[in-house]
């Protein structure tokens, strides 16, 4: 057991720390605004990832063939730390890099990895991701769109939704039925469709937040060549499956807690900063306890992040158990934007622009933001189901 | 970076497990009836465990922490009595904070087996104030004698020494040792949740001690802590993995009831609690072996964490038993019991989170 980082990975955070210094926008952190617009927003953070990309950043753990450094995976996590310390610009090519690329390096063709590997490395193309149906949730098997063989094309009819990006992203990888009669499990197919195609309405749609970061997207015969299979005709639930493996691993565990901490110091310093009925809230019993509560809750996630990362290190998989992360962190970070607006008291109900906001809204947003965290990428009744059945082994 | 044991230490935890799976299951546990097993006592002596934190030159192991929490968790586990464990973390504070002689004359007997230690604590109505108030030390210039009543000593009956915390008359507090037997200590069984864990009432009056001092106490009080945050990690295991057992055979409405989503996600629930706390257990005792700066936050993290974990395991692991986990028979209180025991000993969660919100929250403007 040891915590210390070898001389050549504190090097590697050095680099990445100067070049995050010296390239983040000046007054980043303190009075450089990202732009309010949507759209406008957008084009900044891909202008940032086109940045990473320029200076090497983007994708360094990709093995060398696929246009990475074959960097390691400890020094992954630590760049990805460094740009959650930074508190760096979102990824919006987080499906591409994330999702469609692992996916693509484990069941891709030669030819599908050469067109697309390099263009989501260079963040030329953005990814949106089309899983979740109106009708299909939770029960992701029971997808509806269809995709029919019509020659050397397939012809896609049908709808998905909460496809965040989906009005930026150049491609979507979708999950569609290709076989109605085979049991629900063996008639997918996972194809990687043009959102430039014909045929593709795109409905955005407003969240609690009042943000269209998701979509609704529509499919009236659009049609994808068929070299656009990925892993074989009716073998997409198995493929799905990896992918979703790859959103739930814990490479992304580490950053996210960075990431966390960042707003729990937050919350710490305001409930050192206000007073109630003439006293530190700080100072109040009760709020103490839930203030220690999220610290412990947060260091929980950051040791069981390095418990689980010491293992892939080694070589070992994940499996089911990512579920156990997945639900652990959804739920204690929804605690912790709770006691956020417990310390501010009244104010704690003002949002981003309003005057009298304490620290502009962010952590009220948070708040609304993390309602999310409990359903996206699996709700936490679908981990459950599988923290049960696959590692308790208890019967379905 | 790694958060991983390595071979050595999980292979003593895979001797420890074995040993104590053929050598005291519950049956072996409820027919000892909270006597002292001297066959328990000699096993664990061959498997070396009373040595691990003796130096090599006492005639130890000169291990760390580190290399003895996976031990405490099986203890947990399989709900070992005291006085193990407090004779383990007392020769580290012996070899630590102890003089020449104190070391020469019990390290080495502690690592043969032949001296047995048991650490007084708790006081009554003492509340989870970590700092006795009740005993008092006062000396004659001489020799240090002790006054007052400890409580929840576990096999203190059991021990050849005692270790006790108690008043300087400066007011701070310290570490004393006693030999047993001596005059002027009266001990009784108290009558307590845990019967099992041997609890004795000490009753000091004018006891003679010889002084450990005031770190050797902090520095207990902290060890204690961290392995108390294991054993319950693997009470926790075992109260989740008997619940998954009867889960999976018991049936109700012609299905095992393990099939239904009631229990299955009280179980999931159970899995997580149990394994976002198991790490902070080990890392504790990282910190502590290692003397990290911030061990006093790590320590409290785990006794916080464990604490909950292990009260919400045992009690859902009982619900989950229906009317079967209620009665004496089924083993679920065994389990239940020792957890209640430990998560009070030590500071319990509550305390531990003030002491957490105390070390993380900015200080009060002067």
């Amino acid at each position: 057991m040891d915590f210390r980082y070898s001389p050549e990975e504190e090097g590697f955070r050095s680099a990445i720390r100067d070049w995050l210094h010296a390239n983040l926008p000046p007054g980043w952190g303190t009075t450089f605004r990202e732009p309010e617009d949507e759209a406008a927003r957008f084009a900044f953070r891909l202008d940032w990832e086109h940045k990473l990309h320029a200076a090497g950043w983007s994708g360094v753990a990709w093995p060398r063939e696929h246009g990475g450094r074959g960097a390691t995976l400890v020094e992954q996590a630590i760049l990805q730390e460094e740009l959650a310390r930074a508190n760096a610009p979102e990824s919006v090519n987080i499906i591409g890099r994330n999702l469609t690329a692992p996916t693509l390096m484990e069941h891709g063709t030669a030819a599908q990895k050469q067109r697309f590997l390099p263009k989501i490395l260079s963040s030329e193309e953005i990814w949106c991701q089309g899983f979740s149906e109106p009708n299909s949730g939770s029960d992701l098997a029971s997808a509806r769109c269809r995709a029919t063989i019509d020659g050397d094309h397939f012809l896609i009819n049908g709808q998905k939704i909460w496809t965040s990006f989906a009005q930026y992203a150049h491609w979507c990888f979708v999950l569609a039925r290709t076989n109605p009669t085979a049991p629900k499990h063996h008639g997918l197919s996972f194809i990687l469709v043009d959102m430039r195609s014909p045929g593709i309405t795109i409905r955005p749609l407003v969240q609690i937040t009042g943000d269209t970061e998701f979509s609704e997207v529509f499919f009236d015969d659009v049609r994808v060549p068929r070299e656009n299979l990925v892993g074989g005709l009716d073998r997409g639930w198995r493929i799905a499956m990896t992918t979703l493996t790859y959103e739930r691993g814990p490479e992304e565990a580490l950053p996210r807690q960075v990431r966390f901490r960042r707003d729990l110091d937050a919350i710490l310093e305001r409930a050192a900063a206000t007073r109630s009925d003439g006293s530190r809230v700080a100072d109040d019993a009760a709020i103490r306890q839930k203030l220690a509560a999220s610290y412990i809750d947060l260091e929980l996630m950051r040791l069981g992040g390095l418990r689980s990362f010491s293992r892939v290190i080694k070589g070992e998989t994940i499996g089911p158990e990512a579920s156990l992360n997945k639900l652990y962190w959804s739920h204690m970070y929804q605690r912790m934007t709770e006691v956020a607006m417990e310390v501010e008291g009244s104010s704690g109900a003002l949002l981003p622009g309003d005057a009298d906001a304490p620290l502009d809204g962010a952590l009220p947003y948070k708040f609304l933001q993390s309602r999310a965290m409990t359903i996206y990428s699996g709700s936490s009744e679908i981990q459950r189901n599988i923290i049960a059945e696959r590692v308790l082994g208890l019967p379905r | 970076m790694n958060f991983d044991f390595i071979e050595d230490q999980y292979l003593l935890r895979d001797s420890v497990r074995a040993f104590l799976a053929d050598h005291w299951d519950t049956k072996k546990l409820r027919a000892a009836g909270g006597r002292f097993s001297a066959d328990l006592w000699q096993g664990l002596t061959g498997l070396g465990l009373q040595t691990l934190l003796v130096p090599e030159q006492h005639d130890g192991s000169g291990l760390g922490l580190v290399d003895s929490v996976l031990a405490f968790e099986e203890f947990g586990r399989a709900l070992v009595p005291g006085p193990v464990r407090d004779t383990i973390l007392i020769s580290e504070v012996i070899a630590r904070f102890g003089t020449p002689a104190q070391c020469a004359a019990l390290l080495p007997a502690i690592a043969a087996g032949t001296a047995r230690v048991a650490f007084a604590h708790a006081e009554p109505g003492a509340g989870h104030r970590t700092e006795p108030t009740g005993v008092t030390a006062t000396s004659d210039g001489s020799a240090w004698r002790l006054h007052g009543r400890k409580i929840l000593v576990p096999a203190a009956d059991a021990a050849t020494v005692l270790a006790i915390s108690a008043r300087l008359p400066d007011g701070r507090a310290a570490l004393f040792l006693c030999d047993l037997p001596a005059q002027g200590v009266t001990l009784t069984r108290n009558i307590a949740v845990d019967a099992d864990s041997m609890p004795c009432r000490v009753d000091l009056n004018a006891a003679p001690a010889a002084v450990l001092g005031v770190d050797a106490l902090s520095r207990l009080l902290e060890t204690s802590a961290i392995a108390a945050a294991a054993e319950m990690i693997g009470i926790a295991g075992a109260a989740l993995d008997l619940a998954v057992a009867y889960a999976k055979q018991r049936t109700q409405f012609d299905r095992p009831i393990g099939s239904f989503q009631a229990i299955k996600h009280r179980c999931a629930d159970m899995l997580v609690a149990l394994e976002a706390a198991r790490p902070s257990a080990y890392y504790a005792a990282w910190a502590a072996t290692e003397d990290a700066p911030d061990q006093p936050l790590a320590v409290s993290v785990a006794k916080a964490a464990a604490g909950d974990a292990c009260r919400f395991v045992c009690n859902e692991c009982l619900q989950i038993h229906g009317g079967v986990g209620f009665t004496w028979e089924f083993d679920v209180h065994l389990y239940m019991k020792r957890g209640k025991f430990l998560e009070y000993s030590f500071g319990d969660a509550t305390w531990h989170r003030e002491r957490v919100a105390a070390l993380v929250l900015p200080a009060r403007a002067a």
